[in-house]
């Protein structure tokens, strides 16, 4: 037997460092920003980032200091990841607004709609579907050969997926007519097209250029996909919509703070997905142990150990909605249950979801434990196989 | 034909940004009182202008559909942030700790504001308002609502219901049990609001002891309202989940499909809580509505 191994990855968004924030947003970059580019260009090695610091306390910022911001801001966030330790990076989507808006931004057929709250204060932007949509051209290809230049390791690059692309947005377009009284199979219609619309259309020319320019490895990201459990198999039919076609190596779908058992038995019928990328320890103990009893989130596995059909699970063993830095051996029992469960060939290592609401100095002190945890696990699970022959 | 709105109405972008700039320590409470001001201000025109029959304050301070009257109850709180039916918006789940709730004061006038006119109130159903607690929904419909209704001056109160659709018609019995318990106050209906209420209507949803039953009709089938439907039906036929902006026409055609089938007594109303759309439509919306009331279907259009 050869020994066990987990590959680590990140699964998407950092949060954006403030220098980057504030150019953009044209409110003035002060010396503690500088300082803080400072700090992360000595950890991170960075050692020609005095190009940066100059243009940040420049003050006025033209066209081409933004762009330059936005490159040090990927390089930045890809040599945060490279430093934590993972074997697959990307740049915590440094260049993105957010998931869904860099979408609509570079989408035709979308028009922007106003403000929705999304619960207390707290509001997002929502856009109308108007028209069949479409894109002009490909929109996340130089934001990969940018990284891919820069970087010996895989990359793994995330698409918004088109489930939630619909599903977070209005349909002015294909629901718009006879919509007050319609049957249940007119609204099921006009929502499937809409979905395959955007699949094939939007996400599929985007990410099939990105393939198309190196990359091997696609997520599809639906952290929507339950939303409506009756459209699951909808949300299925959509994922092999978007990558039919395209000769990636790899093609994983992300999803995460969902009912997993809804995605059962549907994600049977995923094409080529060789991985389901899954958000566990959002609702774990912090205890350690290797016993069902004391890895409470990570019960859904059982789906997985029912079908071994199944893809893959990319293991979330980082809760990224708090500052709780998961120490390394409680990374190490997470990985062990999990492997011991299904098998360590049919694990990988990722944080629930994207890091973006954490700072810098928290995502990076989780991702090194992750990392260091993952090592752990490989010891335990080979000295206990060692032991067994 | 009666035109109202009851529910959440959204905030306006200048709200928005108030609201946000508070929480980020950028501006006063008093700043964001004053925009909550306009904003109801700008509301009630706005419905006058659409020449609504019954005005609605929008409920522009509550922060969902539960918590000013979690905050205000003794046992209950607001639990954790849970997902409202399959939006992307979430609420904090009504949660109960151990004895009887109590509701210590009715809500002031922060919450239920003063208005010029003829006036609707919306309140969480008793089901709803006791669902995920543990508490059968009689109980909350005595101590909670029933106090609440009691200190309310209003034309009508409409009971949002955004749980029974999804939960079937089994439930119908512990609603009607707290529905019973609400009597005597003002009149009361009960809106089923973003949901299919087909199996509740074939279960005697329009039978339960309440002056009117709201649907929404961009879930239910006209042909799904019992023919003879003896109360007044909200007809949710403004879609508070949508962008696209009804036609008064279009609206009126599919009245007189419900009045075909023998219902005579009509409300036209968004089919939910308006806060899913962006103030600039949803004010749009409201015109809209009330130009329904009025509109002809195009077959009888001279």
């Amino acid at each position: 037997m050869t020994d066990v191994t987990f590959e680590t990855r990140e699964i998407g968004s950092l949060a954006k460092p403030p220098w980057r924030v504030k150019a953009f947003a044209g409110r003035p970059i002060e010396e503690d920003d500088v300082a803080e580019a400072e700090r992360w260009g000595r950890t991170l090695e960075l050692d020609d980032r005095d190009e940066l610091v100059e243009t940040l306390r420049r003050g006025e910022l033209g066209k081409e200091d933004l762009r330059l911001i936005d490159d040090w801001s990927s390089r930045y966030g890809l040599a945060l990841l490279e430093r934590a330790g993972l074997d697959v990076v990307y740049d915590g989507e440094q260049r993105r607004t957010e998931m869904y808006d860099h979408v609509i931004r570079h989408a035709r057929g979308f028009e922007q709609r106003g403000t929705v709250r999304s619960f207390d204060n707290k509001y997002y932007s929502k856009a109308a579907c108007v028209e069949e949509p479409s894109i002009d051209g490909p929109y996340d290809v130089d934001e990969y050969r940018f990284l891919a230049a820069r970087t010996d390791r895989r990359l793994k690059v995330p698409f918004t997926g088109p489930y939630t692309l619909v599903d977070w947005s209005y349909d002015e377009h294909y629901g718009r007519h006879g919509a007050l009284g319609a049957t249940a199979e007119q609204r099921a219609d006009a929502r499937r097209r809409f979905l395959l619309d955007v699949a094939e259309r939007v996400v599929r020319p985007n990410a099939a250029a990105v393939v198309e320019a190196g990359c091997d490895w696609i997520q599809i990201d639906e952290p929507a996909l339950t939303t409506r459990p009756d459209e699951v198999p909808l949300g299925v039919e959509a994922f092999n919509k978007s990558v039919e076609g395209i000769p990636a190596a790899r093609q994983s779908l992300h999803v995460c703070f969902s009912d997993y058992s809804l995605l059962f038995p549907h994600v049977l019928d995923l094409d080529d997905c060789f991985e389901l990328q899954l958000e566990f320890a959002n609702r774990d103990s912090h205890e350690l142990g290797t016993d069902g009893a004391g890895r409470p989130g990570y019960e859904p596995l059982f789906l997985f150990a029912e079908h071994e059909d199944a893809p893959s699970v990319g293991l979330g063993v980082l809760d990224i909605h708090t500052n709780f830095v998961e120490p390394a051996e409680l990374v190490r029992d997470r990985i062990v249950y999990a492997a011991e469960l299904l098998g360590p060939e049919r694990i990988s290592v990722n944080p629930d979801c994207g890091l973006r609401t954490r700072s810098w100095d928290v995502a990076y002190e989780k991702l090194a434990n992750m990392v260091e945890g993952t090592r752990l696990a490989e010891e335990a699970l080979n000295r206990a196989h060692a032991g067994s022959r | 034909m009666q035109a109202f709105a009851p529910g959440i109405h959204p905030r306006s972008e200048a709200l928005v940004q108030a609201t946000r700039d508070l929480d980020r320590g950028r501006t006063t409470a008093e700043a964001v009182d004053e925009q909550f001001a306009r904003d109801l201000d700008d509301l009630v025109r706005v419905q006058q202008e659409a020449g609504l029959d019954l005005l609605a304050d929008g409920m522009l301070r509550w922060q969902d559909l539960f918590r000013p009257l979690l905050e205000a109850t003794e046992v209950l709180e607001p639990g954790p942030l849970t997902r409202f039916l399959d939006t992307n918006s979430f609420y904090r789940a009504p949660t109960a700790t151990s004895g009887e709730p109590r509701l210590r004061e009715p809500l002031d006038e922060r919450y239920v504001a003063p208005l010029p006119g003829p006036r609707i109130v919306t309140l969480p159903s008793p089901y709803a308002l006791a669902h995920g607690t543990g508490l059968p929904a009689k109980v909350v419909a005595t101590e909670v609502l029933k106090p609440q209704l009691d200190a309310l001056e209003a034309d009508l109160v409409v009971l949002s219901e955004p749980f029974l659709a999804r939960e079937g018609a089994g439930e119908l019995g512990e609603l009607r049990t707290a529905l019973e318990a609400l009597a005597g106050g003002p009149p009361l209906a009960l809106q089923v609001t973003f949901g299919d209420a087909r199996e509740l209507l074939e279960h005697g949803l329009g039978e339960l002891p309440v002056e009117g039953i709201g649907v929404d009709f961009y879930a239910t089938h006209a042909t799904d309202v019992p023919q003879g439907f003896g109360k007044l039906l909200l007809a949710g036929v403004v879609d508070a989940r949508g962008s696209a902006l009804e036609e008064p026409q279009e609206i009126a055609e599919f009245v007189s499909r419900l009045h075909d089938r023998g219902v005579e007594r009509i409300a036209l109303v968004p089919n939910g809580d308006l806060q899913y759309v962006s103030a600039s439509i949803a004010r749009e919306k409201l015109a809209r509505l009330g130009a329904a009331r009025t509109a002809r279907p195009k077959e009888s259009a001279a």
